[in-house]
This record gives C-alpha cells, structure tokens and sequence, in this order.
C-alpha cells in the first residue's frame, strides 16, 4: 500500500509513477491525498476527481492519542480509473448531519471514462463502460461487467458474474463462464478497439496488468 | 448483447447437427465438408442470431470434441439465492414459498429499482421502533405511501406485506377467509330457508355489515379453490361420506384426502369414468359475474386521472395480479431469486462447467472453456495504433464510419490456444451477404498458426521470425507497400495474423441510383453493419485422447498422435458503413 502523495521525481509526462507502480495523471484532481490508498500498479487518468477529502468524521477515536488518518477511498491492484471520472464516497444524512463513509475498490477494475462512483464496495475484475453513473452504497460483486451509460439506483446489491444495464440498471444477464479469461497467453481485447497484431492485450474481467504497462 | 466494434462471434451449428441425446454414436468429426461448402453461413437469417455467441459464452465438450453453446448444453440448478440479500434459500422452501425471497427484498413496481426500508419517523415525537417504516424506491422515488402501506416494524417486511391491503386495510388470512366464506354460505342458506317459509323477499339481513365492494382476487381465488376441492371430494366414486361430513380426524379418511390432491397416485385410483363437474354457480364459489358498472367507473378514472395514472404492460405483467390497470393498485415486487447452474453436454452428458456451490464463492470446480480449445479470432484496423482506453485519439480508425467504395486494410489475428502447431485454412464469400455488398478478400487464406508453448519460450527468444515488413505509412495513413497476397503479415509463438482487404459497399443501392428511392432498397435496422462471414478449418495432430487409447487400440503406445479436423463459421463485425 502507497499513497499516491509519495512520489519521485520522474522526468515530465502524463503520469506520475510511485514506488509501488501506481500512475497517476498530472492532470487528475486528488483531494485529501492522505486518507486515499492505491494498491500498486493502479492508473489514475487525465480528469479524474479522486475525492479524500469526504472521509469519515465519527468512526475514528482520537483518545488514544494518535492521530489516525480516515481512510476514504481504497483502491487495489492494477485498477484502471478512465479520464473524467469522479470517485465521491458515499454519505447519508443522519440527525442533521452528513456522514461520509469509506469506499473499497478491488483489483483489476476497470472504469471506464466519464462515470461518477458513490458505491460503497466495489470488488475484483469489475468492467464497468463509459458514462455510468453509480449511487450511493451500491455494492457490485466480483466479476461484474457494466454497460456503458447505466445508472446503478442507490443501495444496489450486485450478485457476481452478472450483466447490468439501463436506467435504472438491472440485471440483463449473465457473463460467460470465459468472461475475464484469457486463453491461450496471447488474448486479445476486441472491445476498445486494442490488441491484435500479436501485441499482448487485454480483456474485459480479466487481468489489466498488461493494459497498465501500456499505459505512458 | 450489442459488443462494440470489431467483435468476433463464433457459430455453433448444433441445430443443424442435431445433437443426439444417444452418447453412442459420438459426433466427434465434424459434418462432410461437402455439405459445409454448399451453403454460406449468413450473419442476417433471423436464425443465425441464436447459433452465434462471443467466445467467452462457449464451452467445449472434449468427448465431442466440439464447441458447446447455451443450446447444446443442458443446465442444473445447484442452489438459489436472492440477488439482492444474497441469501441461499433451500430448495424445500422454494417447493412451498416459490422463486421470490420472502426476506425484505422488494422490487420497485415502477421502475424496477430494489427497494430500500425508510422510517419515516418524526424527529419531533419519536416513537420506539423507530417507525412505521415504508418500502421505497431511491431511483423514482416511488412508495408505499402512494398505496397507503406502513409497516410497524422494519424486519420482516414479506409477512407483514402479506396482511396488509393497499389503503391499509387488513388482507384475511386463508383460515380467516374459509370461516368467512362459510359464515356467509350458512347465512344464505338461512336466507333461503327463511324465505321458502316466509315466502317474503324483504326479509333484512343484518350481518352484512363486512360486505364491502367486489371481491379480491385472492379471494375469488380461494373461493374457487375450495369449491373445486368440494367438488373433487364429491366426485369420488369410492368416497363413501359425503363431503360435507368427511371426518378429519379419522385416518384413513385423511390419507385418501391426500391422496386425491397429489397427482401421482391419480391414474392408480382412477376407476370409473368420472361424472362431469358442475360449474361455480355463486360468488361464493368464485363465479366472477361482470359488472359493468367496473368498466364504467375505470373509463371515468381514466378521463379524470389521464393516461399517468394507468399501468404499462411491462409494469402489469412485474405484478403478482397482473390484470390491475391503475398505479393505486401497483404491490411492490419481491425479488425473484437467481441461480447457480452446473452444466453438460447434451449429446454426451460429461459434465463442461461446475461452479462451486458456495454462493460467495466464484471459483469453479470444472470449466471447459472453448477459447481454451478453439483459435481465436480477432479483427483491427491495420492502420490502428494501440490505443488507450479512455483517451480517444483522434488517429484511431473509427469503425463506425466506414468509407464505402474505398479499399480499407484489416489485420486478422489468430492466436492458438492448444499445444500443438494448427494448419488454417480460411474461406469467406467474396461479397457480404445483405443489401449492402461489401467486397472481402482475405489476402492469405491459408497458413499455419504455431503451438502455444510455455510463455518464457517466446520471451527467451524473443524474435522467432522477423516478418516485421518495414512498412512506410503513406499521406493516408494506410502502408503503402508491402501488402502482398499470399503471404501472411505477421506471426508470434502462438499467433499469426494476416491481411483482410475489404472495400465497403454503398448504402442505399449501388451507388449509381442514388436519388432513387425504391422501397426495395430501404435499410432495416443495422443493415448497414458490414459483418464478414469467415469459415475457419483446422488441421492439426494431437496426442489420442486417453480414454480413446483404453479403447483397445492394438498399436496402444503411448503418446500416439491423431489427426484432427475442425471446422465452424465465424462472424466478424467490422463496423458500421457511413451514410453517403
Ligand atoms: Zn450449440
Ligand atoms: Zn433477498
Ligand atoms: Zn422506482
Ligand atoms: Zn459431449
């Protein structure tokens, strides 16, 4: 685990590469640096709003003297968060107050670009398209592929190996028992318009550590 | 599922085979290629939409030796479990409560979005429990409260549902509704007697203070119910009580009561042709009896209320009564359960996927999956670079927008997934079938695909043959040279990949009538999507199947090889061809 705050000096580019091989865009907009954690090799693109600085007030007892830093988004392993995205945790309103609540993303998820994330947990090998807009407290299982331009209605529970989609989204169907599996080493992600040519690829649910070395 | 573009689909002709549910005669070779080449699959027969499925979705059979699709496998349910709580609910209670979760989870009846417990507590007089509580909908904002339902408790929302009516109105229970139905049969009885022997219509009825409006349909439902249980009960030749004065304490009494309800033992006891049943003659027998005065007083709501306040066909059929009309009428829906499925093949009945039962779990115990049997397919601009995802480039090849008349490169990449070197041969139509004929040309049809060995192998000697064509990219963006028929573009350890040249027909007739409008050349929806058939055939030697070599093979030595055929249609959607 590595904040993103510890950076070395890289010479001028897109990203900005940790220690742990986390990437993370100049151009992206972190707030609250400290209460986030990326779990290594994980890419923050161009645009995308990471917001720590919403994390919890309550849960965390400061007697003992001392001072734990909230945690509010964590993200895991060669997770890819796409251009103009925004990252919110959730919050809820109890006795006049609002109270934010930490936002757990798993390995090997895939944003994709222009989608605003409030669920509450997200776990491994998640797809979710472009434009997709998450409320608050959902909560999506591993192996999940979202279609672009969905709505997830606040407090969704998404049972694993599911298809989501529409407005509001609901369970169209089921992904492969291939879904995420690369066969035979050279795999080959047809859906972006990436891979072929004997370049290794990547695919949807899978592994995207090699979409995130290709990333520069 | 639409798939963006370019995408690969993969044909299994198990409705053409017709599979045999016999495991003796295995179709292990595939159809005399005889017959495959008289006709040419088409992506646009409305049957080619169930045979065709991406890659991920197929399974292999490896005693059949062949790709296994939705239809030729057959499913079996290892659990249930609610999507939304995720609870497993035993198959017992799914026998006695049926496929929706009787925990809390309910569906929005408007929109379909689960549904969440709110209190609606005031702050300024708190009560308890923390209610009454109400189910409702955070994407349409849709509740009970429309329907006027509160629960007093926020557990156990299905049993409470249960009891209450839409307005709050108590729901009976089916006990309370057999003792009304017999309060009321006596009091009709009474009535009649009464008035045989007053010979008098007017005589008042004072116990009809619970007589409120139509029936409901549960109650017609029960009515009809116990009517026809009489009925039965009073049809039995061997019955030797009448129904009305069957002893339930009596054993033997009720062992044949139960068995006259169970449907197994039914052709057993049938002895004498049954006389026919009467019909349900009163209310109280669920006779429905029209009511025009209904009808009447829905067109009326109707124009008061306008359209708004009626139900769309897909939010009646959600519901459990689905002949309601208007939105005063709408339950919330409980949640239908899901299912985890093992599956077979359906010729063979070996098992090709077994997730864990667990419903945490995603692992699974077998999985035999076509793209680890199958080469795969996989179409690219040849002009493209690797681009990312989510930084649209404004280079990238824009398969929505193909250019008609204008000859455009594509890579064709086929990577194998077995362990031994594949001979290819492709075949594909020189023109796409549909109104818009695009022209294909597959540069190399025939070629060899190496065998996938270790991954280190092919990082080691990391150039196995440099076929790398030093291409100049022209003023267009396509290379201008080096494109020649008959030798393939490039290949790897386990992939090669080569040259389809494809020169997009015209939308809207074949250019020259343009300004014409025949209704013959008008464009049904997506005809405009330039999809390639491409037979795919694959030779290759393997190691003899173990079970096979059992099978007294005189010559059983080991690592004896096969030769081995395969052979299926693939679909590749290019893209979409841009409007003139
Ligand atoms: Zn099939
Ligand atoms: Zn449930
Ligand atoms: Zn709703
Ligand atoms: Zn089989």
């Amino acid at each position: 685990m590595s904040r993103p705050s510890a950076r070395k000096a890289a010479p001028k580019g897109e990203y900005i590469e940790t220690d742990s091989g986390n990437k993370v865009s100049r151009r992206s907009a972190i707030t609250g640096t400290a209460n986030i954690t990326l779990g290594g090799r994980t890419v923050i693109m161009a645009d995308v709003h990471l917001r720590g600085d919403l994390h919890p007030t309550r849960a965390v007892p400061s007697s003992s003297g001392k001072d734990v830093t909230p945690t509010s988004i964590s993200i895991g392993r060669c997770t890819v968060i796409s251009t103009g995205s925004v990252i919110k945790p959730p919050c809820r309103i109890s006795r006049g107050q609002v109270h934010y609540y930490p936002m757990k993303i798993g390995d090997n998820v895939f944003v994709g670009p222009h989608s605003t994330i409030s669920a509450i947990s997200i776990a491994s090998h998640v797809h979710i398209g472009d434009h997709t807009t998450i409320h608050p407290f959902v909560i999506i299982k591993e192996n999940v592929k979202i279609l672009p331009n969905s709505v997830i209605p606040a407090n969704m529970v998404i049972p694993s190996s599911s298809v989501v989609g529409g407005r509001p989204a609901r369970v169209i169907g089921e992904v492969g028992e291939g879904w995420g599996v690369s066969g035979g080493g050279a795999g080959v992600g047809g859906g972006l318009g990436v891979g072929g040519g004997g370049e290794k690829s990547w695919v949807e649910g899978g592994d995207l550590r090699e979409l995130v070395r290709s990333i520069k | 599922m639409a798939q963006p573009f370019p995408y690969t689909y993969y044909s299994c002709d198990c409705y053409d085979s017709k599979i045999t549910p016999n495991p003796s005669k295995r179709a292990s070779q595939p159809p005399p290629a005889d017959d495959e080449d008289e006709r040419t699959f088409d992506p646009r027969n409305p049957r080619s939409n169930y045979s065709l499925y991406p890659l991920e979705h197929l399974l292999y059979c490896e005693d059949c030796q062949q790709i296994r699709c939705q239809r030729c496998v057959i499913e079996e349910t290892l659990n249930w479990f609610c999507p939304s709580c995720l609870f497993e609910v035993p198959s017992s209670v799914i026998k006695s409560d049926g496929n929706r979760c009787t925990r809390n989870c309910y569906n929005c009846p408007v929109c379909t979005s689960p549904m969440t417990v709110n209190s609606l507590e005031n702050p300024a007089d708190p009560s308890s429990s923390g209610g009454p509580w109400i189910l409702a909908c955070p994407y349409c904002h849709w509740s009970t409260v429309e329907i006027g339902i509160e629960f007093e408790k926020h557990t156990g929302i299905t049993s409470q549902l249960t009891r209450i009516g839409n307005g709050g109105k108590a729901i009976p229970t089916p006990k309370e509704r057999d003792k009304e139905r017999e309060r009321r049969k006596e009091l009709e009885t009474m009535k009649k007697d009464r008035d045989v022997l007053s010979g008098s219509e007017d005589s008042p009825t004072t116990d009809r203070g619970r007589d409120d409006g139509p029936p409901s349909h549960d109650d017609i439902f029960s009515n009809l119910s116990a009517f026809y249980k009489s009925q039965i009960a009073s049809q039995t030749p061997s019955n030797p009580f009448s129904p009305h004065e069957i002893n339930f304490s009596s054993p033997s009494s009720f062992s044949r009561i139960m068995n006259l309800y169970s449907s197994t033992t039914s052709k057993k006891q049938k002895r004498e042709k049954p006389a026919p049943m009467r019909e349900a003659a009163s209310v109280l027998e669920g006779l429905i009896i029209h009511d025009p005065s209904e009808d009447a007083a829905a067109i009326e709501r109707i124009k008061k209320e306008g359209w708004s306040s009626t139900l769309s066909s897909t939010q009646k059929f959600a519901q459990p009564i689905p002949t309601i009309r208007f939105d005063s009428e709408l339950r919330p829906i409980a949640s239908l359960l899901c299912t985890k499925r093992g599956k077979r093949c359906r010729s063979c009945r070996h098992i090709l996927s077994k997730p864990e039962s667990k419903i945490t779990s995603t692992r699974y115990k077998i999985k035999l999956l076509a793209l680890n049997h199958i080469l795969r397919l996989s179409l690219r601009a040849l002009s493209t670079t690797t681009i990312q995802p989510g930084t649209p480039s404004p280079l990238a090849f824009d398969y929505n927008n193909l250019k008609s008349g204008i000859p455009t490169h594509f890579l064709l990449h086929l990577s194998n997934p077995l362990f031994d070197p594949i001979r290819v041969t492709l075949a594909t139509p020189s023109t796409t079938p549909g109104k818009i004929q695009s022209r294909v040309t597959i540069l190399c049809p025939q070629f060899e695909v190496g065998a996938n060995t270790d991954v280190w192998d092919d990082a080691l000697s990391s150039s196995l043959s440099p076929i790398k064509k030093p291409t100049s990219i022209g003023p267009d963006g396509q290379p201008q040279t080096s494109i020649e028929a008959g030798k393939i573009w490039d290949r790897g350890r386990n992939w090669t990949s080569v040259i389809i040249e494809v020169i997009p027909g015209f939308v809207g007739g074949i250019g020259f009538s343009v300004g014409k409008s025949d209704p013959e050349d008008e464009l049904d929806e997506d005809e405009d999507v330039l999809e390639i058939p491409i037979f795919v055939r694959l030779e290759f030697e393997a190691d003899v199947n173990a079970e096979e070599r059992g099978l007294g093979d005189s010559r059983g030595e080991r690592g004896a090889r096969e030769k081995r055929e395969e052979a299926f249609w693939t679909v590749v959607g290019v893209g979409r061809i841009a409007k003139m």
